[in-house]
C-alpha cells in the first residue's frame, strides 16, 4: 500500500498541476463581473496539488509497508472474471441484445467463475433476465438495444 | 397552513394506492437490502434509483424513504443471526446481539430492535415534521456567502468524519469537485474540461458514477473473497419475539436515549446513523447498572444503537430537505435523485412543493408501521433470503447496475462511465480512499462553485466577505476548523516521520 501511496500521490499531484493550468490557460479566471469560468476550477486544482504533496511527503516517510492490496490466487481469478464478462456485456449488448446478454452474462459469471451447476446457472440466468425485461424493457419502457435476434 | 392541515394532505397523498404500493416496495426491499450482508442503503438506493423515473417525484421518493427507513430494520437480522453486519449501521448491534442469539434469544433480540426502531423511526419523523419548516423558514433569509459557507461546512465535516484517512477523504472530495466541474459553465458557457467529446457536454452524470462506486465497486471488492456464514437458527414465533416485561423494563430507557441522541447525530451535517449507533451503545453502558453484562448478551446493548440508528435516519433527511445539504452518502444519492425529478432541495422545497414534503413526511409514519408489522410477523422469510449465496447475489447485483446506469438516458456511454468508476470505487476502497466524500462533492459542486462566484460577484472586499456576514462567518469558521485540525496532525506527523496512518476517527459514515 506504501507504494500504491507513493505512485497515487505523484498521479494526484500531476493531475492537480494539469487541472490548475489548464482552468489558467482556456478559461477566463476573473472577468469584468467577477469570477469567471476557470476561477473555481484553478483553485481546485491548487488544492489537489497541495494534498498530494502532503500525501507524497507521508508516504515517502512511511516505513510500515501496510497490508497487501492487490488481489491474488482465488481473488484475482473472481475480480478479473467478473470486470471482464461486465466489460463483454457491455461492449457487445448492441450486436447481442440486453436480454440474451443477460443470459450469456449471468451464465458464464455463475458456471464458469463461480462454479455453480448447470440448472442453477441457467434458471437464474432465464429467471433474471426475464424479470428485468419485464421491469425495464415492458414496464418503464426502456428502449435496450435489440441486437440480431431482436430483442 | 398549520402542521394538522398540512398532514392531512400529506396523507391523503400517502393513502392513494399507488403511492401505498410503493411505500411497500420500499419496505420489503429495504429490509432485504439491509440484511443481506455486501448491499447497505447506499448501494440499495442507488441501484433503484433508476426505478423511479418513470414516476411521479413524489411516489418516487416515498420508495426509497421507506428503503433507507427499511434497511434501518434489515440490518439487524444479519448481526443478530450470523455476527456480520448487513449495512454499517448494524456494527455495533453484533456485539450483544449475536451473543443473546447464541444464548438462545435472538427472537427477543429481533423484537426488542423491530420495536426500538419503529419508535425511534416514528418520533423521528415527528421531529422532522416539527423542526423541518423552522429550519427552512429561517433558510429563507440565505444568500449566496450563506449558501455557500454552509456546502462548505456540509462538504469539509463529512469528509473529515468519512473513513479511517482523513487526508484521504479530502482527496476524494476535491476529485469529487473537479469532477463536477466537467460540462457546460452555467454562468459563462464555456465547455470545460470536455476533452473535445459531446457526450462530456452533459458533465460527468452522477448515477452511473454512485452506481460504479457503490454498486459495481462494492461487488468488485467483494469478489476477493469468499465469505462463509454460519446462520444460527431460531425461533420467531410471536411469543419469542415480543419482549418479556424485564426486557422490556431494561430497554425501555435505552430506547429513549437512542432516539433522542441518533435524531440529533442524524441532524448534524457528517455524523449519519452509523457513527448514532456508535455513540448510542457506549452512552447505554455508561449509564447502565450492571456494565459488565455489556459484551455478553445485554438487551440494552441491541435495543439503543437499533433505535439510534432509525432516528438518525429521519434526522438525516432534515438537512437534505430544508437546506440542500446532504448530510452522508444516501442522502446525497437521494438529493441527486430529487434534482433529477427536477425538485430544488432546499428552503423553497416546503413553499413549492408542498404534496412533496408532506406526502413523504406521511408515508414515513406508515412506512414505519409496514416495517414493525414486517420486523415481527415475517423474520423467517428475511432469514430464507440470507441462504441465498454471495456468488449469485453479486452476478445479479452486476447486471442490476448496467440495467440502471443505461436506463436514465438509454446510452451505453453511461454504462460505460459506470464501469470506469466501478474500478475506480474498488480502488478506493482498497486505498482507504472515500467515495462518499466524492459522490457527495459530485453532487454540491456545480452548486458550491454558483454560490461562490455568485458572493464574490456581490462583495466588495473578495472572499472576506464570508467573513462579513454573522451566519456565514460562523460556517466558513467551522469549516476551516473542520479542515484544519486533521491537516495540521497530517503535517505534523509528516515532519516528525511518525505513525503510519492519522489518528483513528470514527469508522465509516457513509451509510
Amino acid at each position: 500500500m506504501r507504494r500504491a501511496d507513493r505512485a497515487g500521490a505523484i498521479l494526484l499531484l500531476l493531475f492537480g498541476v494539469w487541472f490548475a493550468a489548464v482552468a489558467l490557460r482556456n478559461y477566463t479566471y476573473w472577468s469584468a463581473t467577477g469570477p469567471g469560468a476557470g476561477f473555481f476550477p484553478f483553485w481546485l486544482g491548487v488544492a489537489m496539488a497541495a494534498l498530494a504533496a502532503l500525501l507524497l511527503v507521508r508516504a515517502a516517510r512511511e516505513a510500515d509497508p501496510g497490508p497487501a492490496w492487490v488481489p491474488r490466487g482465488r481473488g484475482a481469478v473472481r475480480f478479473l472474471g467478473v470486470l471482464g464478462a461486465s466489460v463483454a456485456f457491455v461492449a457487445l449488448m448492441p450486436w447481442v441484445g440486453m436480454a440474451p446478454g443477460t443470459v450469456l452474462f449471468l451464465v458464464v459469471i455463475l458456471k464458469a467463475v463461480e462454479g455453480h451447476s448447470w440448472p442453477v446457472a441457467a434458471g437464474v440466468a432465464v429467471a433474471t433476465a426475464a424479470v428485468n425485461w419485464a421491469v425495464f424493457a415492458f414496464w418503464l419502457r426502456v428502449p435496450f438495444p435489440a441486437g440480431v435476434l431482436g430483442f | 397552513m398549520d402542521l394538522f392541515a398540512n398532514l392531512a394532505l400529506g396523507f391523503s397523498i400517502a393513502f392513494t394506492p399507488f403511492n401505498l404500493t410503493m411505500a411497500a416496495a420500499g419496505v420489503i426491499l429495504g429490509t432485504l437490502i439491509g440484511a443481506l450482508p455486501g448491499v447497505g442503503p447506499v448501494s440499495g438506493i442507488a441501484l433503484l434509483l433508476p426505478l423511479t423515473f418513470g414516476m411521479p417525484p413524489t411516489s418516487g421518493i416515498i420508495m426509497l424513504a421507506a428503503l433507507y427507513a427499511g434497511s434501518m430494520y434489515g440490518g439487524t437480522i444479519t448481526s443478530v443471526l450470523i455476527n456480520t453486519p448487513g449495512e454499517a449501521a448494524s456494527v455495533v448491534t453484533c456485539i450483544d446481539g449475536h451473543q443473546m442469539a447464541r444464548q438462545g434469544r435472538a427472537g427477543a433480540a429481533l423484537g426488542i430492535a423491530a420495536i426500538g426502531s419503529f419508535v425511534a423511526g416514528t418520533i423521528g419523523v415527528v421531529l422532522l415534521m416539527g423542526m423541518s419548516p423552522l429550519l427552512a423558514r429561517w433558510a429563507l433569509s440565505f444568500g449566496p456567502p450563506e449558501t455557500f459557507a454552509l456546502m462548505l461546512l456540509g462538504l469539509t465535516t463529512v469528509t473529515g468524519l468519512t473513513g479511517e484517512n482523513a487526508l484521504k477523504g479530502y482527496i476524494s472530495m476535491v476529485l469529487g469537485l473537479m469532477l463536477s466541474m466537467v460540462g457546460f459553465d452555467l454562468i459563462s458557457g464555456d465547455a470545460r474540461y470536455t476533452a473535445g467529446l459531446n457526450e462530456m457536454l452533459d458533465g460527468v452524470d452522477f448515477l452511473p458514477v454512485a452506481i460504479g462506486l457503490f454498486g459495481l465497486g462494492e461487488v468488485l471488492a467483494g469478489a476477493e473473497r469468499a465469505v462463509r456464514m454460519e446462520i444460527l437458527s431460531a425461533r420467531y414465533g410471536l411469543r419469542d419475539v415480543l419482549p418479556s416485561l424485564a426486557d422490556w423494563a431494561r430497554s425501555r430507557w435505552a430506547i429513549a436515549r437512542g432516539t433522542v441522541l441518533g435524531f440529533v447525530i442524524g441532524v448534524l451535517p457528517g455524523a449519519g446513523p452509523t457513527i448514532a449507533t456508535f455513540l448510542a451503545y457506549s452512552l447505554e453502558k455508561k449509564v447502565s447498572k450492571h456494565p459488565e453484562e455489556f459484551g455478553r448478551g445485554a438487551i440494552e446493548g441491541v435495543a439503543a444503537p437499533e433505535s439510534a440508528n432509525n432516528a438518525a435516519s429521519a434526522g438525516a433527511m432534515v438537512p437534505m430537505l430544508t437546506l440542500g445539504i446532504p448530510g452522508s452518502a444516501t442522502t446525497a444519492i437521494m438529493m441527486g435523485g430529487l434534482m433529477m425529478w427536477g425538485l430544488r432541495p432546499g428552503p423553497l422545497l416546503f413553499e413549492k412543493n408542498p404534496d412533496f414534503v408532506w406526502g413523504l413526511i406521511a408515508s414515513l409514519y406508515i412506512a414505519n408501521v409496514m416495517l414493525l408489522i414486517l420486523n415481527i410477523g415475517f423474520i423467517p422469510v428475511f432469514v430464507r433470503a440470507l441462504r441465498i449465496p454471495y456468488s449469485i447475489l453479486m452476478a445479479l447485483i452486476v447486471v442490476f447496475c448496467i440495467t440502471g446506469a443505461y436506463s436514465q438516458n438509454n446510452k451505453l456511454w453511461d454504462v460505460g462511465q459506470m464501469l470506469v468508476f466501478g474500478v475506480v470505487g474498488y480502488g478506493m476502497k482498497k486505498l482507504d480512499y472515500s467515495p462518499a466524500a466524492l459522490v457527495l462533492a459530485l453532487v454540491l459542486g456545480p452548486l458550491a462553485e454558483r454560490a461562490l462566484r455568485q458572493a464574490l460577484i456581490i462583495s466588495d472586499s473578495g472572499v472576506l466577505i464570508l467573513f462579513q456576514r454573522p451566519i456565514s462567518a460562523v460556517l466558513t469558521t467551522l469549516a476551516i476548523v473542520a479542515v484544519a485540525v486533521p491537516v495540521v496532525r497530517a503535517v505534523r506527523q509528516a515532519v516528525a516521520g511518525r505513525g503510519p496512518t492519522m489518528a483513528p476517527t470514527p469508522p465509516s459514515t457513509r451509510q
